[in-house]
């Protein structure tokens, strides 16, 4: 058999289509196929370093003004990588742990973007985090008790909460450090 | 050497064809990032925290490797030559941006290679699990014991509001990858896959070609993975892309009756006609070479061609790439010589396949 478009090639390809709501079947070559009936991954794929020129575009929009408040306005900066938000942006990546800290606020606005309207995990977390999470909140308490309790010019209860919290304090330090 | 058991087979543990739809879906990857507390990510780490997390990372996993039933062996990308990382990455045990070797990293492989840890990557810790066939809670439960080893060992980078902390933020969250590689030639033949590629995008899912550079998919084989890593739990994410694969390989065998159906004689002479190729060939390219193994394939599943191993697109698809070829040729080749040299091994392929099966026609001199 022989393509029906060019006439040339033999036909290798068959594509089914409903014309007038019956189907005929058309048998081509493979050039002709791939040139009538296109097919394109491109669209589809996604190559994680485009995110950068993404990221770039959703927040990077230079104007004039905002370049000069960058300027005089200290940039906001990771301290423990010195990669600033906008190296961030510009990288697609960041620098260490911390800048998730650092970028604490803007980042809520850079995940709704990735991940379909998603700013918080709800998966899985380490065993052993629950206890750290679990332990803040004790300090978190036992502080806000202490206050009560110097507003009350309860002193000696006061003491004895600060002690607690404080020994939970080392507990969480020496935890998070031979974890 | 270790490294060297690693490289002479192109054959896997992941790519024995067994299981259901083990026709269609080829293999299931799991992949999870994790990160150290204390280290800055790869790409701003000195060299001196790269040893320490490479140090770090190895030990623990090598200390409670009897855990996971298996041995690992580390591979330091500086001790491996180019042409040897090169291998590594077509038979998807490391990805190409840990080949480049910028960065002192390794990989840990297990015994079947199953199992594959990198470790300075672009995160200090990427997991990866594969399997056989469409596999993802098996692929995720064991990913997750590795998970488990390095959390009792290692602190990890993680933070209540957002979860693991990756140096990408597509990976944050979870940090899990979960893919499935499918070989979809009816949906193809039928030009039905740019609308079934639209559909995939639009809940949330990526699909891309694995083989082949840019971005064509060579021999109809297409990766479906998440694209979303936060506000999901892993097991949501695990069931929303099996519920997708489901559909797309009932798309894939309703297109394949169609074809079987209504284009009996056209359909086998292709495939046949490719098996031809396959066989007498003397210069065939990637390209040529990989669809005509597409075509093959589906001929075995459809039962149209009888008495080849289905194994042989796995397997072909891995030893066709370039760096097996230079590996296996033993000296550095032109590209119009790869071209030769890979006719001769798949024709060389198809002859073992002749001579082993009963089934089969006597062999040809090829
Ligand atoms: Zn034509
Ligand atoms: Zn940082």
């Amino acid at each position: 058999m022989i393509c029906e478009n060019c006439k040339q090639r033999p036909a290798k390809v068959t594509v089914t289509q409903v014309v007038n709501g019956e189907q005929v079947n058309r048998h081509y070559c493979e050039v002709c196929a791939q040139n009538l009936h296109p097919f394109h991954v491109e669209a589809a794929h996604q190559d994680p370093l485009a995110i950068h020129q993404l990221l770039q575009n959703w927040f990077n929009v230079p104007t004039q003004e905002s370049t000069q408040r960058a300027q005089s306005d200290q940039p906001l900066k990771c301290d423990t990588c010195d990669w600033t938000f906008r190296q961030f942006l510009n990288k697609g990546k960041f620098g260490c742990a911390d800048c998730y800290d650092s970028f604490r606020k803007q980042l809520p606005g850079v995940f709704k973007r990735l991940h379909n309207g998603n700013t918080k995990h709800v998966g899985k977390t380490p065993g052993g985090f629950e206890r750290v999470i679990e332990l803040k909140k004790q300090i978190e308490s036992l502080r806000a008790q202490m206050q009560e309790a110097v507003a009350e010019e309860n002193f000696e209860e006061a003491a004895t909460l600060r002690d607690e919290a404080r020994m939970l304090e080392e507990q969480l330090k020496n935890g998070a450090d031979s974890a | 050497m270790t490294i060297e058991k690693f490289l002479e087979s192109s054959v896997s543990g992941w790519m024995d064809p067994r299981g259901e739809d083990s026709d269609i879906v080829m293999s299931t990857r799991i992949r999870l990032a994790r990160n150290l507390r204390g280290y800055r990510f790869p790409l701003s780490f000195t060299e001196n925290e790269a040893h320490q997390v490479d140090q770090l990372v190895t030990a623990a996993l090598v200390d409670s490797a009897e855990k996971v039933g298996t041995t690992f062996s580390s591979i330091p990308m500086e001790k491996t030559t180019t042409l040897d990382r090169q291998i590594l990455v077509e038979k998807h045990l490391i990805s190409p941006n840990l080949a480049k070797g910028q960065i002192p990293g390794s990989v840990l492989l297990s015994e079947d290679e199953g199992i594959s840890v990198m470790v300075n990557e672009e995160d200090h810790i990427r997991i990866q699990c594969l399997f056989p066939g469409l596999q993802l809670e098996e692929a995720y439960e064991q990913a997750d014991t590795i998970d488990r080893i390095f959390e009792k060992e290692l602190p990890y980078a993680f933070d209540e509001e957002f979860g693991y902390l990756t140096s990408c933020p597509t990976n944050t969250g979870t940090g899990l990858r979960a893919s499935v590689m499918m070989h979809l030639p009816a949906l193809t033949m039928t030009n039905q896959m740019g609308r079934i590629i639209q559909a995939i995008m639009r809940v949330g899912m990526v699909v891309r070609g694995i083989y082949g550079e840019g971005s064509e998919a060579l021999g109809n084989v297409y990766q479906v993975s998440n694209q979303t890593t936060l506000g999901k739990t892993e097991e949501e994410i695990l069931e929303d892309l099996q519920s997708i694969t489901e559909q797309i390989i009932q798309k894939e065998r309703e297109a394949r009756e169609t074809l079987l159906h209504s284009e009996q004689p056209v359909l086998a002479d292709t495939l046949y006609r490719s098996l031809g190729v396959l066989t007498y060939a003397r210069i065939i390219s990637t390209d040529e070479a990989a669809k005509c193994l597409s075509d093959v394939r589906l001929g075995i599943d459809l039962g149209i061609i009888t008495g080849v191993d289905v194994s042989i697109l796995n397997e072909c698809m891995i030893f066709m790439q370039p760096g097996f070829i230079q590996k296996y040729a033993g000296n550095s080749l032109q590209p119009n010589e790869r071209d030769v040299f890979r006719a001769k091994m798949i024709r060389e392929r198809l002859t073992i396949e002749n001579k082993t099966t009963t089934k089969g026609e006597k062999p040809h001199d090829v």
